[in-house]
């Protein structure tokens, strides 16, 4: 249970600290793709945490 | 370019009927259980969250919000990407629980009714601007398409068709507890054809109106300012506000609650959809700024929030504008479908069931159906008032954004049910109220009437909402709903059934039930209870279907499987008819009693079968802790003692391995019984010691199956740690020991020390007698010789044979006297075979032994270490034993039997009368015998015994050994076999002379 509680206090901090990522992205110009980037590293980020784990698990 | 209105209509519903027959195929079996469970469909389905507002609206906030747009997406991936934490317990909770909708979730959690019913209000007001939404993009695009003026009409008739097709959805059966496979399937094809239509739009766009990618790339170059137009939005600050709206609103929106927990139809994909579904939305999403910029270039003449559909007819292209009138038809039709099933299901549960129940002789499930159609004609008509009452003054994402904030007010009861135990009934609803207060006022007053806002000047307070400041209004709401929830929730009180179900649904806690006495004590009763409420067949049915679920046979009695049985009743009801109703039927029909002390003791064994299910999610101190618990557990499994523990009611708690071989009865059969439940004689001797006041009861005896056992008892009472305080409950730790062993070895050194002494004895009065007799014979040979007369020398002779027969007595009791000083002698090889043919040999010198057929069958290579002349004694003895309860002409036969290397058995076996039952423990004592009197000493067997004993054999006796004719004596013999070789004895006799 500890795992989660510190899994949302991660959380938080990203979406706290989530200016300096729109800032960056804000400047992207003709790169404005840039967004969909860091989503899709995301989605990525999820299904390599997840495939190695059981629903029972979480 | 415009179309023709019949077209539209017929493309229409061809295409929902193409759906529908998706549905039934699926419905029917068609498509293989692998695909329709695969986790792909169920991504897919859950892009029911792409509403009519990501074909139109999504562009139009494009236009109007830049980058922003992107939060619509990129707020409900957040939340998927988090499902293990955030959604897996909802589903487990849902699914465990049959709670199939919020409302079910808030009235089980608060156990409120009221809270059932105040959410379903809230959550029909605030998801009408959402149905309204779709109604109005679908009226606008086929306006758009045809230039028909009456909008109002083809929002009508389009109501009309959507009506009935929801009901031939979701309200087609008579079955309410299955889920919908059709459903998913059809949901998750509208997904794909969203997906393209979008994709074949945004292609288009790059394609057709502009040159391909590296056109768009310069012209994008050469206007920097539709660049500009996209990422200046983001600097006024509403990101946030929008992703944070998103992102909890989207569990919480009845379409996303019945497709991702009510119509899961296989748990595991929620880890595959939380990174399938914000792949899926990514897709989608990344089409908006192909539109967008297409648009821009092209210039339609539409609303910028139909530039979907303006692309394509700028450029005349009509089939393009057909799969994009298609995508946006297919998405309101899917979000109106699935809302309005689950919103129907929550005015059934918490607004017409508890208002009305259905009498005993209705059939329930036929009226829930009808009703539930009923339901859903009057909500799709609600929504259509709503549309037509607003007139088209509102912009699809003004109602978006009305019904996002609105759900949004769920919130706080939600971050209640999973994450704060201590938030209560009054909490919940006097937060829900404040909050939608704020959103009635603030934002849907202004919406729908032409009052432009609130305004409070006392208060200070002036606000009248528009595109730009809504968030303030929503985070108001919010704010004070949290705030008022929790003060509410800290200075009042919860009741104990709220109290159990906030420990049910907290994420870090495990449930603690208790285990409270239930009156029904059978099934029958069960069925017998539920007549009352649901009908006599529904009552059967929901029975039957339980047991089912839970394995259970109809003749299930034990208490504990019997409050499972319960929970799996309410639990199922919950599912048809919402969690209050069930819960207060089952409450009302199959009442727990009031236990004396007012409290309920945990119920141990199911904790440990839910620990037992959660194993794998401990870490760190709590799966330390439960390897302790198994420890522990084990500990006392496997302890070589029986332990019997006991609740304060006298159910069993536990029942360990020992308790299990002791009694025969295994612990799975019994754990959750009634003490008295337990079969004879252990019901007796449990039931009277636990409630006596002794604490022990030594070596007690206990006829089994005729054997006798003996039985030692120890009690303790359990003083639970998990009080306040140690306290005492009632609960009792029986251990028992058998003693049967201990007791059996007991009775045997008894018999050897009784037959030590009479050995002692038989020596002295052999010692004492043998010289007077000496003397007598003397006397008698003496007078014989002296007389002449015949009389006397016939008494004399008389007189010298009773001497001798006394003198064989003597050394009878002599040599039996001496037997148990001979242990050292004799420890040689002897063939048994030749021993038994010598010993049959002499018995035949006899003067009755010609007459019998002995019959030597021994293994003639087996050898016994012993004394030879010994042994020869016993078989002598034992064949004169047969034969004299043998009559003329019978078998007398000795054999071996196979037995392992270290013994040998051989059997003396006659069909003669056999040895009365009375006499069997007894023939190894001296002077009993079933000889006539005069005929037999009493010292045979007495005397084999001690041989047999010596040479660390085993003597039994089986009578009668023919079981069909009941005659017939078996006496087996066990002697260690000769181990050495020829040339020295074995080394085990070896150290046993030593």
């Amino acid at each position: 249970m500890y795992t989660d509680r510190l899994l949302l206090l991660f959380i938080l901090g990203g979406y706290l600290l989530s200016p300096a990522l729109i800032e960056w992205w804000s400047d992207g110009g003709t790169a404005w793709y840039r967004p969909y980037l860091i989503w899709l590293f995301l989605i990525f980020f999820s299904y390599w945490i997840g495939k190695s784990r059981d629903l029972d698990d979480v | 370019m415009t179309f023709e209105l019949s077209q539209l209509f017929v493309i229409g519903i061809g295409y929902l009927l193409a759906l529908f027959a998706i549905a039934w195929i699926t419905d029917r079996g068609w498509l293989p259980a692998s695909l329709v469970r695969h986790p792909g469909i169920y991504v897919l389905s859950l892009g029911v969250w792409a509403s009519a507002w990501a074909i139109y609206g999504a562009i139009g906030f494009a236009f109007h919000h830049g980058y922003n747009f992107l939060s619509f997406y990129v707020g409900i991936s957040g939340v998927f990407l988090l499902a293990p934490i955030l959604l897996a317990p909802i589903l487990r909770l849902s699914q465990t629980y049959q709670l199939s909708s919020l409302a079910d979730l808030f009235a089980f959690r608060y156990r409120s009714a009221a809270a059932g019913g105040l959410v379903t209000v809230f959550m029909l007001l605030g998801v009408l601007p959402l149905l309204a939404l779709q109604i109005q993009a679908v009226a606008d695009s086929i306006h758009i398409l045809t230039n028909e003026a009456s909008r109002n009409s083809l929002a009508f008739w389009f109501c009309v068709t959507i009506t009935a097709f929801a009901i031939l959805f979701g309200a087609r059966h008579t079955t309410p507890r299955e889920k919908h496979e059709g459903l998913v399937v059809a949901i998750a094809a509208e997904s794909l054809v969203k997906l393209m239509a979008l994709a074949a739009v945004a292609l288009f766009s790059v394609f057709s109106v502009f040159d391909g990618p590296q056109d768009l790339h310069r012209w994008l170059a050469e206007h920097p300012e539709t660049l500009t137009m996209l990422y200046a939005p983001l600097a006024d600050g509403t990101w946030h506000s929008l992703i944070l709206a998103f992102f909890v609103s989207a569990v919480v929106m009845p379409h996303m609650y019945h497709m991702a927990f009510t119509e899961n139809l296989n748990p595991r994909a929620l880890l595959t959809a939380s990174w399938g579904l914000p792949l899926l939305l990514l897709g989608m999403s990344l089409t908006v700024p192909f539109i967008l910029w297409g648009a821009l270039k092209s210039m339609p003449g539409t609303d910028p929030e139909y530039f979907a559909l303006g692309v394509p007819l700028a450029a005349g292209s009509p089939t393009m504008a057909l799969i994009v009138y298609i995508g946006g038809l297919s998405a309101a039709s899917g979000v109106i479908i699935v809302s309005t099933l689950a919103l129907a299901g929550m005015c059934l549960n918490h607004l017409a069931l508890p208002l009305y129940k259905p009498g005993r002789n209705r059939d329930l499930y036929r009226w829930l159906l009808w009703t539930k159609r009923v339901l859903i004609a009057a909500i799709i008509l609600g929504a259509y008032l709503f549309y037509f009452f607003l007139d088209n003054r509102n912009t699809l994402t003004e109602l978006g954004m009305l019904a996002f904030v609105a759900t949004l007010q769920f919130v706080p009861g939600l971050v209640g049910v999973l994450f704060w135990p201590a938030a209560n009934r009054a909490g919940f609803l006097s937060g829900l109220v404040t909050g939608f207060t704020v959103w009635f006022f603030a934002l849907l007053l202004p919406t729908i009437t032409p009052v432009a806002g609130i305004s409070l000047p006392m208060f200070g307070i002036d606000f009248q909402p528009n595109a730009t400041n809504w968030h303030t209004a929503a985070f108001t709401a919010i704010i004070l709903n949290g705030l008022v929830g929790g003060v509410v929730s800290m200075i009042t009180s919860r009741s104990d059934a709220e109290q159990r179900a906030a420990e049910t649904c907290a994420v870090d806690n495990l449930r603690r039930p208790y285990r409270w006495k239930l009156g029904a004590v059978s099934v029958e009763d069960f069925i017998k209870a539920l007549t009352g409420p649901l009908g006599a067949a529904t009552a059967r049915r929901e029975v039957e279907f339980a047991l089912r679920d839970l394995g259970l046979e109809h003749a299930e009695t034990r208490p504990y499987m019997l409050r499972r049985l319960r929970d799996q009743v309410e639990n199922n009801l919950s599912g048809l008819l919402g969690p209050s109703v069930a819960h207060d039927i089952v409450d009302e029909v199959l009442p727990y009693k009031p236990l004396a002390e007012g409290h309920g003791a945990e119920d141990i064994h199911f904790i440990e079968s839910r620990l037992e299910d959660y194993q794998y999610r401990l870490s760190g101190l709590a799966a330390e802790l439960d390897n302790l618990r198994r420890f522990h557990r084990q500990t006392l499994h496997d302890l070589p003692l029986g332990v019997c523990s006991l609740g304060t009611d006298r159910e069993i708690l536990g029942w360990n391995a020992v308790m299990e071989s002791l009694t025969g009865i295994r612990a799975s059969d019994i754990i959750g019984s009634w003490l008295h439940n337990l079969p004879e004689p252990w019901r007796r001797l449990l039931t009277d010691f636990a409630a006596s006041n002794a604490q022990h009861i030594h070596q007690k005896p206990l006829a089994i199956d005729g054997h006798t056992r003996w039985i030692s008892l120890h009690k303790a009472a359990i003083n639970l740690p998990s009080a306040q305080t140690q306290t005492q409950t009632g609960a009792q730790v029986i251990v028992i020991e058998d003693l049967t062993d201990m007791k059996t070895l007991e009775a045997r050194l008894a018999h050897n020390e009784r037959l030590a002494s009479i050995g002692r004895l038989a020596a002295g009065v052999a010692h004492e007698i043998g010289n007077p007799v000496t003397g007598i014979a003397c006397l008698a040979q003496d007078l014989a010789s002296e007389t002449e007369s015949s009389a006397v020398r016939d008494y004399t002779r008389q007189i010298l044979e009773q001497t001798r027969r006394i003198d064989r007595i003597v050394q009878s009791l002599v040599s039996f006297s001496h037997s148990g000083k001979q242990r050292a002698q004799g420890n040689d090889p002897v063939e048994l075979a030749a021993t038994v043919d010598e010993a049959i040999a002499l018995i035949r010198l006899g003067r009755d032994g010609r007459d019998f057929d002995f019959t030597n069958d021994c293994d003639r290579t087996l050898r016994i270490a012993g004394d030879a002349q010994r042994l020869l004694q016993v078989f002598i003895n034992l064949l004169n034993n047969a034969r004299d309860a043998s009559t003329p002409g019978d078998t007398i036969r000795v054999y071996t039997r196979p037995r392992d290397d270290a013994a040998a058995t051989v059997c003396i076996e006659d069909s003669g009368s056999g040895i009365p039952a009375e006499l069997l423990g007894k023939v190894f004592e001296p002077f009993v015998t079933t000889k006539d009197p005069g005929k037999g000493t009493g010292l045979g067997l007495s005397l084999v015994y001690s041989i047999i004993e010596d040479h660390q054999g085993h003597i039994a006796i089986e009578s009668p050994a023919q079981a069909d004719t009941q005659r017939g004596t078996r006496i087996v013999l066990t002697l260690p076999r000769w181990r050495g070789t020829d040339d020295g004895p074995a080394e085990s006799h070896r150290e046993q002379d030593a």
